[in-house]
């Protein structure tokens, strides 16, 4: 086909000589997914802790809710998300729907929902004796509970660049409440979901080849966290 | 008893009752007294609960009911536990090392006790040559032996002076040198006045250091059936080792 190797390389070619627009949608999506993941995995991760390492009633049944949730729908998010930002909505006196901030809410949900879940899969596996070390040579719980998570790091970190690259391409709930207004709203997926059918496949090209590659680099890192986690 | 043994516990606890989540009662001691300077060897079948004792004794894990006596009331055990929690320190079967260096696992207990950096460099670092431990201070804990781990392990504890050691089976899984080892170090830690109770499934080792021995039977704390050689009791080793003598203690280098 003629036309897709035409497309790709302009693609190639936008990529390469910086192209606004397109450098402009990459920028949303990083800062939008950068920001919602610093946000939510460390609280999600305290949170995944207290699952693993303190017994209260309803723990159990509150895990098993957590694990189901963990791959919800994202567009089942934006649902959520969109009803509690609109107009009429709980929060709708915010004015937040169809902002970046909206976007970033909608993608600390689901890293959260992916987060917890994982993380406190990697925490109570993990050996008791570095929460019972920690606390006979004196540590306050807290303390003790960085000291556990210090030394899970490498499973941690693995869990958080895994809910990275579920957010980074999720499409459903950036554009029920982001809306994909040009500069933006507008990240890498929506503009692919959405500029696509308007002919625009080299820009398509260029955000898929983006996607991409992150997409490995971000697997390679993983792989490579993963033998330092089996290492030790 | 002689003048000297009249002393106060260090810890006295009385009615420990711990059942577990089976509802198996394990644990239904009247009385256990700690004494400065004492070892009290703990030994029972198999899962009988002498690890959970320890647990119970270093804070770690919660007792269903316990007091202790303190300035002469008796508290709960819940309430006072605070005031011990510094002072005993248990130590694992098999040591857990953090994964960082042997310096810094060696200093993690020094940390927010007030002490300045210097202080504390000092302090980690006479430990570190009194265990003979120098010459590893900078590598990976976790790249140790099994016989250096449990010298890292040990001095980690004992550079915060606490007043018990709780030492978990300390001679399994080791061979006969390093028991004779762990022995002579019992015996040190005796003549510095740390109050000890040791688990141990074997007698020998133990024969000679241990002040007390009862044995953990039906969750009570009873007169063994087979029992070890007391240290003699009355007096206390006075001869305090000197720093240098303590290669028995280093398996590799670093005289
Ligand atoms: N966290 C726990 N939950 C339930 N049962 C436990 C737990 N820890 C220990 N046990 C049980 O308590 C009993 C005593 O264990 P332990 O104190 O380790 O015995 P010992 O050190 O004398 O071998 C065992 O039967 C063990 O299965
Ligand atoms: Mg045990």
């Amino acid at each position: 086909m003629d036309g897709l190797g035409e497309a790709t390389l302009r693609a190639l070619y936008l990529l390469i000589e910086g192209d606004g627009a397109l450098w402009n949608i990459i920028g949303v999506s990083f800062s939008v997914s950068g920001g919602a993941i610093l946000i939510s995995a460390p609280v999600a991760m305290v949170l995944a802790f207290l699952l693993a390492y303190v017994s209260f009633p309803g723990r159990r049944p509150l895990i098993s809710t957590l694990q189901s949730l963990q791959s919800i729908p994202t567009v089942v998010v934006g649902l959520l998300v969109y009803m509690l930002l609109s107009r009429r909505g709980l929060f709708g006196d915010l004015h937040l729907l169809f902002t970046q901030t909206a976007m970033v809410i909608g993608q600390i949900v689901i890293a959260f929902l992916f987060v917890v879940p994982m993380a406190h899969g990697v925490l109570a596996a993990a050996d008791r004796r570095a929460w019972e070390t920690a606390r006979t040579l004196g540590a306050a719980p807290w303390r003790a509970m960085l000291t556990v998570m210090t030394e899970l790091r490498f499973g941690l970190l693995a869990v958080a660049i895994a809910a990275f690259a579920r957010i980074i391409t999720e499409v459903g709930t950036s554009i029920m409440v982001g809306g994909n207004i040009e500069s933006f709203t507008r990240n890498i997926p929506t503009a692919i979901a959405l500029e696509t059918n308007k002919g625009e496949f080299a820009q398509g090209i260029a955000l898929g080849l983006v996607l991409l590659v992150l997409a490995l680099l971000l697997n390679v890192l993983l792989g490579q966290l993963q033998g330092k986690g089996e290492m030790r | 008893m002689n003048g000297m043994d009249v002393d106060q516990p260090i810890l006295r606890l009385r009615d420990i009752r711990k059942t577990l989540p089976s509802g198996r009662r394990l644990l239904e001691i009247d009385e256990l007294s700690i004494h400065a300077g004492r070892c009290l060897l703990l030994t029972g079948a198999n899962g009988i609960g002498k690890t959970t004792l320890l647990k119970i004794l270093s804070g770690l894990e919660p007792p269903d009911h316990a007091l202790v006596d303190c300035d002469g009331t008796h508290l709960l055990w819940s309430v006072a536990r605070r005031r011990f929690r510094r002072e005993v320190i248990y130590l694992h079967q098999e040591a857990y090392l953090f994964d960082r260096s042997v310096t810094d696992n060696v200093t993690y207990g020094l940390r927010g006790l007030g002490l300045s950096r210097a202080q504390v460099a000092e302090r980690v670092q006479r430990s570190l040559e009194w265990a003979g431990l120098s010459h590893l201070a900078a590598r990976n804990a976790r790249e140790l032996s099994g016989g250096e781990q449990q010298r890292v392990a040990l001095t980690r504890a004992l550079v915060l002076t606490p007043q018990v050691l709780l030492l978990d089976e300390p001679f399994s899984g080791l061979d006969e040198e390093s028991r004779s080892r762990t022995g002579f170090l019992i015996q040190r830690l005796k003549s510095e006045r740390v109050g000890m109770v040791v688990t141990s499934h074997e007698l020998l080792p133990m024969s000679g250091i241990a002040d007390e021995h009862l044995e953990l039977h039906a969750g009570r704390l009873v007169p063994p059936t087979r029992s070890v050689q007391r240290a003699s009791t009355g007096h206390r080793p006075r001869e305090v080792m000197a720093p240098g003598e303590v290669a028995y203690f280093d398996t590799k280098g670093g005289r």
